[in-house]
């Protein structure tokens, strides 16, 4: 019994975090779409309105273009899914979920190459020529959010000896790493390619409709009912994936323990708080800030990598100065 | 049979042959299964292999190492004259360092001329530039074991020898030089796939990268040896072979399913091909699979290996002096990009070949190809399943080659388990697919396309105007513009301005003088023969005197 205990918590931390996931995502857009709203003093839609459209697209039949093959309905659920993957493995408001072992960073920047090719392969399905310039500037995008993520996931490795999510969390919680130049770096990198994947301003608009400034929308043109349903789902459960990620390795103070239950109300309380927080500060960024030209990404996502690299040096000097 | 006198040949079955064997075999079949099987050439180009990889001792090795080079000749040959001597240049160069290597005591100079001789056939940079020539020529079984196996065998010998025959006089810096190779070949052939437009000359380019992953797994491996670091010696040995085992399985296939389309087609340039997905749906599904190894993607085969060297280079920055960590974090920042190139390329392959509107006519009537190559590439497909769901299984029947290479290796058990990332995306999608049936409208209507507002195409252009639609050189643009333009002058790659010209002048230089010497005048030649036997008596008379 005793052993059983903290794995079947463990197992029910995840589900809770599941729920909360897939039940919140949309809430949270809603939110942030809200908050942006507002900064521009308009009323905007009402928190709810992801949910109606959600319902709305399932409610639509869905109508397949004469020239896709017969991959058309596999990239939006492949999209969905590898997004829907990564966002079980994130700790949300607890550290020690059954799935922590595999949240390693490396793999989650697979399941986010996984949902971007997924992306990529959507627009190019039917060759309409919309599709096909959005999958090639995220091919674009996409080389070097790479690139930067994986320089910055090199300062979490080297502060917390674990490249899980989850050991990443459990360290800066339980350690006293102390506010460092390096992780300041490594989070104005961070945010940079949590923008570019979400695909906010300034690298893209979400709720552009002229196409031919559009990245992440081009590709969806051609889907509707419920593939397009299954994207746009990927796109909002990505957003507070990202939250999550960002909470999780640079704000993970008071989270709670999956095997202390007594402990969940605090960390979900925090979760929320972080979610709330962020979906106030992202609008904020966004309004005053304007979208780039395609060809400033990838100065921006550069600068990223310099950053990333640059507080990876600075750790290398601390530890020799240090030592 | 063959052999020295008194020696003969000598053959030799320890684990890193038979792992190479085991890597050789599939594609070998599925090459002969496209259409080789009756080629003698290819046959003494397998048995070239065979040879060279099992080889125990130097004159077998050269021998098996050098049919390899000489069937292969004959093969490019076949398919076009102008890179075969490119080709065969590139293998006289690399015999002539690998022929001495092998007979020197083990020393620096041996492991320099070792990386040389077979670096240069396994395509790692700055020696690199004839293989995106040389691989696309040949009929595609052809191409596909050049690409797979023949990259892998030199390989094979750079490990044979740098971690065992030159064991002893093993160096860090030795390391360094690999993967230094290494990252340039990783660059280079990610972005020079992500920008080619020909199907087979694509594929090469990634060959190029992956022959560079391997390179880069063995030189942070060989660095770690010769400092003693355990764990970092297995996860670079680990990455590389599984690389090299996943490599030799979905190169060949995408190269048999290019030779098919452009079987089919006429043409495997991706700017006249397009919705192939349609026409040939069970060789596009393979490719589809096979793509995703490339790619490295999370439950392909390909992102194991790809997972491997992140952490090895991770786990090599964390340690040591300042300089080196820099140069590791420089490390991962290339491996990252070439990785998302490597996306984008893989991408380009099937989005732009496969999906979207036929861009000729003979795209849009391709058949399905015979059961034969058909039945090639599901074999590597299907080899593929193990790789892709239990890496980690994989990795123990490897173990005794990594304990043969390096026996204080610490090996650990991988990080990353496909099975349970499979298991939950299945519930994800049980529970999706529970709702969408529950709650949505079911079914589905076709509707016309939206051509994105360009007029209404001809009535012989049934599948539209294909210059309504976005082209590989298309997609590629991007990226030309803000990296492939700075790194590739003028389409061209760097290896061939900074190694290739000079060697071409150099060679125009030296054919000149020696036109100028088979023209010259009788009395030229007399008063050199003259000049030759005045220098050597009074050279012989100085000696003698002295």
């Amino acid at each position: 019994m005793a052993q059983i205990l903290p794995v079947l918590l463990a197992v029910l931390a995840n589900l809770v975090h599941a729920v909360l996931l897939f039940a919140l995502a949309p809430g949270l857009m809603g939110g942030v779409s809200k908050m942006r709203a507002w900064a521009l003093g308009r009323r905007g839609a009402p928190v709810m309105q992801p949910y109606r459209q959600l319902y709305k697209l399932l409610r639509k039949t869905t109508l397949i273009p004469e020239t896709a093959t017969d991959a058309y309905p596999y990239w939006p659920l492949a999209c969905f899914l590898s997004v829907s993957v990564a966002g079980l493995l994130i700790p949300s408001f607890a550290t020690g979920m059954v799935t922590a072992p595999l949240s390693d960073f490396i793999t989650l920047i697979g399941l986010f190459a996984l949902a971007r090719a997924a992306t990529m392969l959507g627009g190019l399905e039917t060759g309409f020529s919309f599709g096909g310039a959005g999958a090639q500037r995220e091919a674009l995008y996409g080389v070097f959010a790479e690139g930067a993520l994986l320089v910055t996931i090199l300062t979490f490795a080297l502060i917390a000896h674990a490249t899980t999510v989850d050991g990443i969390a459990v360290a800066f919680r339980d350690g006293h790493i102390g506010i460092s130049v390096s992780l300041a770096f490594a989070l104005a990198a961070t945010l940079a390619v949590a923008l570019t994947e979400t695909g906010r301003i300034p690298t893209d608009n979400p709720a552009g409709h002229l196409e031919l400034s559009m990245v992440h929308e081009a590709m969806l043109l051609e889907y509707s009912g419920r593939y397009l349903l299954l994207f746009e789902y990927a796109a909002m459960l990505r957003l507070m994936v990202w939250m999550s990620l960002i909470g999780a390795v640079f704000l993970p103070f008071w989270m709670g323990r999956a095997g202390d239950v007594l402990s969940w109300p605090l960390g979900l309380v925090l979760w929320a708080g972080k979610l709330g927080g962020m979906a106030v500060i992202l609008p904020l960024f966004e309004i005053s800030s304007a979208k780039m030209r395609v060809f400033r990404v990838p100065e921006f996502l550069g600068v990223a990598m310099l950053l990333g690299a640059l507080a990876g040096v600075f750790l290398f000097v601390a530890e020799r100065i240090g030592s | 049979m063959f052999g020295l006198p008194g020696a003969g040949m000598q053959l030799r079955l320890d684990p890193l042959s038979l792992l190479f064997l085991v890597l050789l075999t599939p594609q070998m079949v599925a090459g002969a299964l496209a259409g080789e099987a009756r080629s003698l050439t290819y046959w003494l180009f397998a048995l070239g292999m065979v040879l060279a990889v099992t080889a125990a001792s130097a004159f077998t090795l050269i021998f098996g190492f050098e049919l390899m080079s000489a069937a292969s000749w004959l093969l490019v040959l076949r398919g076009d004259q102008k890179p075969a001597t490119l080709y065969v240049g590139i293998a006289i160069f690399s015999a002539a360092c690998l022929v001495p290597a092998l007979f020197l005591p083990a020393s620096s100079l041996a492991f320099v001329l070792v990386v040389l001789g077979a670096g240069a056939k396994a395509g790692l940079a700055p020696l690199h530039s004839w293989l995106p020539k040389a691989h696309p020529a040949p009929p595609a079984g052809v191409s596909a074991l050049m690409s797979g196996g023949m990259i892998k065998v030199a390989l094979s010998v750079i490990i044979r020898e740098g971690f065992i025959t030159l064991d002893p006089a093993l160096q860090p810096w030795w390391g360094n030089v690999l993967m230094t190779a290494g990252v340039a070949s990783v660059f280079i052939g990610a972005l020079r796939a992500m920008l080619e437009t020909e199907m087979k000359v694509l594929l090469a380019c990634s060959t190029v990268e992956h022959a560079g992953l391997i390179a880069v797994g063995l030189g942070l491996a060989l660095r770690a040896k010769a400092m003693g670091d355990a764990s970092l010696t297995a996860l670079g040995l680990e990455g590389a072979l599984l690389c090299a085992l996943a490599h030799a399985l979905y190169k060949p296939l995408l190269f048999i399913g290019a030779g098919e389309v452009k079987h089919a087609t006429g043409t495997a340039s991706l700017d006249w091909l397009g919705g192939l997905m349609r026409s040939m749906p069970r060789l596009s599904g393979l490719m589809l699979l096979a793509a995703s190894g490339m790619a490295a993607l999370p439950l392909g085969p390909g992102f194991a290996p790809e997972f491997l060297l992140l952490h090895a280079a991770l786990a090599a920055a964390g340690t040591g002096g300042i300089v080196a960590r820099i140069g590791f974090s420089a490390l991962l920042a290339v491996l990252g990009l070439s990785a998302a190139l490597a996306l984008g390329a893989a991408v380009k392959l099937i989005g732009v070949g496969f999906l979207g509107r036929p861009r000729s006519l003979q795209a849009a009537a391709a058949e399905e190809p015979g059961g034969l190559a058909l039945a090639g590439m599901a074999l590597l497909g299907v080899l593929m399943v193990p790789l892709a769901l239990v890496p980690g299984e994989v990795l123990r029947l490897m173990a005794p080659v990594v304990r043969e290479l390096a026996p204080n290796a610490a090996l650990a058990p991988l990080g990353y388990a496909p099975l349970p990332l499979l298991g939950l995306g299945l519930m994800v999608a049980v529970g999706a697919g529970f709702g969408l049936h529950r709650f949505g409208v079911r079914g589905t209507r076709g509707a016309a396309t939206w051509m994105g507002g360009f007029g209404k195409p001809p009535v012989w252009l049934p599948f539209g105007d294909p210059a309504t639609q976005p082209t590989a050189t298309g997609f590629a643009e991007p990226v030309a513009r803000a990296i492939g333009r700075g790194v590739l002058p003028d389409d061209a790659d760097p290896a061939e301005l900074l190694v290739l010209a000079p060697l071409y002048r150099l060679h125009l230089k030296g054919v000149r003088l020696a036109e100028k010497l088979r023209r010259a005048t009788i009395r030229e030649r007399l008063a050199f023969i003259f000049a030759a036997l005045v220098l050597f008596l009074l050279a012989l008379g100085l000696l003698g005197g002295g």
